[in-house]
């Protein structure tokens, strides 16, 4: 995928944003039909919301020399304002909400520099729901420590939809924070397979990093240059509701990293596997 | 946790038709829940009097667990422990529990909120 198209499909999905919001009422974000109370998909507006999941789990990190990451304690905190959102680290504000699906203008940290750096925010705050307690003080020994990887944001239109059950994302993201200046795309699709009352669901898509992202995260200057990455991954999850206000969870999620991030020298792993099994608890 | 009085029976021959001037009357009459609230945890105080004496039974819509009866008294109170979600209907019935003599609702105000869709984000691990 070239710079160039990625540069159309920005454009043009910032366009559609903007263009959905001006069409938007002042009553809101659009429609909210089937939100008349607290349920899985609906939250109350105007409240924040913490949960913490409890358990035992793991993310391999492909890096050299970087063990994997353990997950034991994951915090989740999240805020819903009539338009304005806040999950964990990322934010955004909701232009548009209908039937079709719902448009908004996103912000989210850079995935990538969680092989780095164990002190890294995504590894507190799983993306989506929460982390990660241990690791030690400080980084481990590395042979690549040089050249610091530095906390990024990259923002963007973010369309999301649901039919027949059926969840999608499509992220067109920039990098905001004039680190890399790179590109990303995030695409998945959530198909839910277990009975009412239960959740079992798989979810599968990708991510697409271009070369500056890639390059800055796993290159070796004067040894290593990469080029745009494809990382597909497919998770499945289960989880069901227990006493009060507690929930059991459990999910394995596997992403085959592309070429341009498995064939850089400072890589020797071909997969990511993150897999946790615990109860989670809704203040 | 259940507590109950009643007065005195009336003067004999005070008698009119059954249920006829009956003030009923019950506190709290409202309980509001905040937003994190499911239920509301109060002790309510029912009364009743009537200008003669009446045989009648405090009843409460749906609970068929709580009955409170009174044979030939002018008055009475009546008070008990209740952990509800939803509008509470109390209500004198005569004996037989066919006729309802009067009635008095507890209502639930839950805080005004507004709802919205979450995120849903399936690229994310957690979601």
């Amino acid at each position: 995928m070239s710079t160039t198209a990625i540069r159309f499909m920005l454009a043009a999905g910032i366009g559609l944003v903007l263009a959905q919001g001006a069409w938007a009422t002042d009553e809101g974000a659009g429609t909210n039909a089937g939100c008349d109370g607290p349920s899985r998909d609906c939250v109350a507006v105007g409240h924040w919301n913490f949960d913490v999941s409890l358990g035992a789990g793991l993310r391999t990190d492909p890096v050299v020399y970087e063990a994997a990451i353990p997950l034991v304690v994951i915090p989740h905190v999240s805020y819903y304002g009539k338009r304005l959102f806040i999950e964990d680290l990322d934010f955004g504000i909701t232009m548009t909400e209908g039937t079709a699906g719902t448009l908004s203008l996103t912000a989210s940290p850079g995935y990538d520099r969680v092989f780095f750096y164990r002190s890294d925010l995504q590894n507190i705050f799983v993306p989506g729901a929460g982390v990660v307690t241990g690791g030690g003080a400080g980084p481990p020994p590395s042979p690549f420590p040089a050249r610091p990887r530095h906390w990024t944001y990259l923002a963007g239109p973010e369309w999301t939809f649901e039919t027949h059950g059926v969840t999608g994302q499509l992220d067109l993201l920039h990098e905001i924070t004039a680190q890399n200046h790179g590109n990303e795309v995030r695409a998945a699709l959530g198909i839910p397979l277990g009975a009412p009352g239960t959740t079992l669901s798989a979810n599968v898509g990708l991510t697409w990093e271009s070369a500056q992202i890639v390059n800055y995260y796993y290159g070796a200057p004067g040894v290593y240059e990469g080029g745009g990455s494809v990382n597909p991954f497919v998770k499945l999850s289960y989880s069901r509701p227990l006493r009060g206000r507690w929930r059991l969870l459990a999910f394995a999620h596997c992403e085959r990293l592309g070429n341009a991030i498995a064939d850089s020298p400072i890589v020797n792993a071909r997969y990511v596997v993150t897999v946790f099994a615990g109860a989670n608890y809704a203040f | 946790m259940l507590f109950a009085s009643a007065s005195l029976p009336a003067a004999a021959g005070a008698s009119a038709d059954p249920g006829v001037g009956i003030h009923f009357e019950i506190a709290p009459r409202l309980c509001t829940l905040a937003a994190k609230e499911r239920q509301c945890t109060t002790v309510v105080h029912a009364s009743w009097s009537a200008p003669q004496e009446e045989s009648l039974c405090l009843v409460l819509s749906g609970r068929p667990d709580i009955k409170r009866c009174w044979e030939h008294y002018a008055a009475g109170t009546y008070s008990l422990e209740l952990v509800f979600a939803q509008d509470l209907t109390f209500e004198l019935r005569d004996p037989g529990l066919r006729n309802i003599l009067a009635s008095a609702v507890l209502r639930v105000i839950r805080e005004a909120l507004e709802y919205r869709h979450r995120r849903r984000q399936p690229w994310n691990i957690f979601d």
